[in-house]
């Protein structure tokens, strides 16, 4: 039977794995609410994505700093030493998705008296729509240490991919009025934003991998 | 006549094409195979130590055997330069090829072998002569006609310790500290011009700075000689070899205790992502 030798190093890095995983949570929620804040104008729905990201720089900062003294006072090897690997990742990843969540609600906040034009919203809410559930999967696929479910991730990407290519197109279109025209050029950021939170779900799943079987290799994307 | 042990071209090239064939489980060959261990089953009277071990260690490397206690990781390490021999009741079984010739082969002489393949203690152990007659025992021993204050000075060099003693060769080498009587111990040890050094847990009567010496010491050896060292410190296996070998124990159904070999690898390999789970349970504290 196996017993666990280093009961208290493995605590600290459960707990530091439960940390991630709840700044993770709070992260896939910022990016619906600021999609959210950007179709009601809802000036309300921003300063909470706002706060909220407030709370994830503050638990990266932890996890970086709960990460530092792991590695100097146990230096982990094996396993531990790929999901060490794998959470100083997935730290910074999220607080880049957490930075992305409020660059889309400051957009919100900003263009809020402009013109709008539906198809263009219509197309980001769909983008949002997509990035949400791969963010949960790459989440689930990292609890459940799910190296076969995380190789989903590029194909889920790829819609993301194709709207973010396709926005200029709808931005043009807007090219005679001035205010619509303001606000749509506002909006290309907007789906940039959420192009670059599929990729980083995306790269999530690379780590899930690299996890659970040592080989660091990135997943084929969509290059078209 | 006991059987020359000095490698040649084609012990060498034996010795690697026959250890490809061999390892288990097998490896990438990087560098030639100085000992081709096979199927190895070592006894002390009854007690079964070691059980069919496979294992290749290559030249101007650093391999570390790793493992619990009672793994046999040192009674594999004695193996090599047959200092098993010395304890009443061991018996070996298999083969320990050494540049292709069988260590264990009835013409071997087993004090050639041990001037061949060194070997350095747990606990430094100097005589108690000076440093200089500590170095020179072993030539003057084996009839060294060259000039010993050279040997002795070659020596001290190579393990890093000829600027702490130059001044001071003839006053005891009790009065050394632990990390200085140790590198002594290496210095006598490559005195006898050997190609392998065995070290045996080199580290743990150490405090981490005399550690650190030694370990950097290692490095600097390998470029001359293949070492192969008995740790039980993971990190320290991990900072200086180049391949570990996992042992662990099977314990049989009368309690008798038995070691194996687990897992060999590159060092990287096994402590960033082992093959197997008994290996990576092990370092990562999930086993007993």
């Amino acid at each position: 039977m196996t017993t666990d030798q280093r009961p208290d190093f493995h605590a600290a890095l459960n707990s530091l794995e439960e940390t991630t995983m709840d700044m993770a949570d709070r992260v896939e929620r910022m990016v619906g609410i600021a999609v959210e804040s950007l179709v009601t104008s809802d000036n309300s729905l921003v300063t909470q994505v706002i706060s909220a990201d407030d709370i994830v720089d503050e638990l990266y900062m932890d996890i970086r700093s709960r990460w530092m003294q792991i590695m100097a006072r146990q230096q982990p090897m094996g396993r531990d030493l790929r999901m060490m690997a794998a959470i100083l990742e997935l730290n910074n990843t999220l607080e880049r998705m957490g930075d992305q969540a409020v660059n889309i609600a400051r957009i919100a906040r900003a263009t809020a008296g402009l013109p709008r034009e539906e198809t263009i919203l219509a197309k980001l809410v769909e983008m949002g729509d997509l990035v949400k559930p791969m963010i949960r999967t790459s989440i689930d696929c990292f609890v459940r240490r799910d190296a076969e479910e995380c190789l989903l991730l590029p194909a889920m990407d790829v819609p993301v991919d194709v709207l973010n290519r396709g926005m200029w197109k709808h931005v043009v279109e807007c090219g005679h009025d001035q205010p619509l025209l303001e606000w749509a050029t506002r909006m290309v950021l907007v789906s940039r934003a959420l192009e670059r939170v599929g990729d980083q779900a995306v790269d999530i799943g690379e780590q899930v991998a690299f996890l659970m079987t040592g080989d660091h290799h990135e997943f084929t994307r969509y290059t078209g | 006549m006991s059987t020359r042990l000095e490698p040649s071209p084609v012990m060498v090239e034996s010795a690697v094409s026959t250890g490809a064939a061999s390892a288990s489980p097998a490896l990438p060959e990087t560098a030639p195979v100085i000992f081709d261990i096979k199927g190895l089953n070592v006894y002390y009277r009854d007690f079964h130590a070691v059980a069919d071990t496979d294992l290749d260690i290559h030249q101007n490397e650093i391999t570390a055997l790793i493992g619990p206690s009672g793994c046999g990781k040192s009674t594999v390490l004695r193996c090599l330069n047959r200092m098993n021999d010395l304890i009443d009741g061991a018996r070996v079984e298999g083969k320990v090829l050494y540049h292709g010739i069988d260590l264990y082969g009835p013409a071997v002489d087993a004090v050639e072998v041990r001037r061949r393949i060194g070997m350095v203690f747990q606990k430094p152990n100097p005589f108690p002569k000076s440093i200089y007659e500590n170095i020179v025992f072993g030539p003057k021993v084996a009839g060294w006609k060259a000039n010993l204050d050279d040997l002795v000075e070659e020596s001290l060099r190579r393990a890093a310790l000829w600027d702490e003693v130059k001044d001071k060769l003839d006053n005891s080498a009790l009065d050394l500290s632990g990390g200085q009587q140790q590198r002594l111990c290496i210095a006598r040890a490559i005195a006898t011009s050997p190609d392998v050094v065995l070290m045996d847990e080199p580290c743990s009567a150490l405090d981490p700075i005399a550690t650190y010496r030694i370990e950097t010491l290692m490095r600097e050896l390998k470029e001359r000689y293949t070492i192969v060292v008995v740790t039980h410190n993971m990190q320290q296996a991990a900072r200086v070899s180049d391949r570990t070998a996992f042992f662990s124990v099977n314990v049989g159904e009368n309690g008798q205790r038995t070691g194996r070999l687990v897992e060999y690898d590159f060092t990287d390999q096994v402590f960033t992502a082992p093959s197997l789970k008994e290996t990576e349970d092990y370092i990562t504290g999930r086993f007993g």
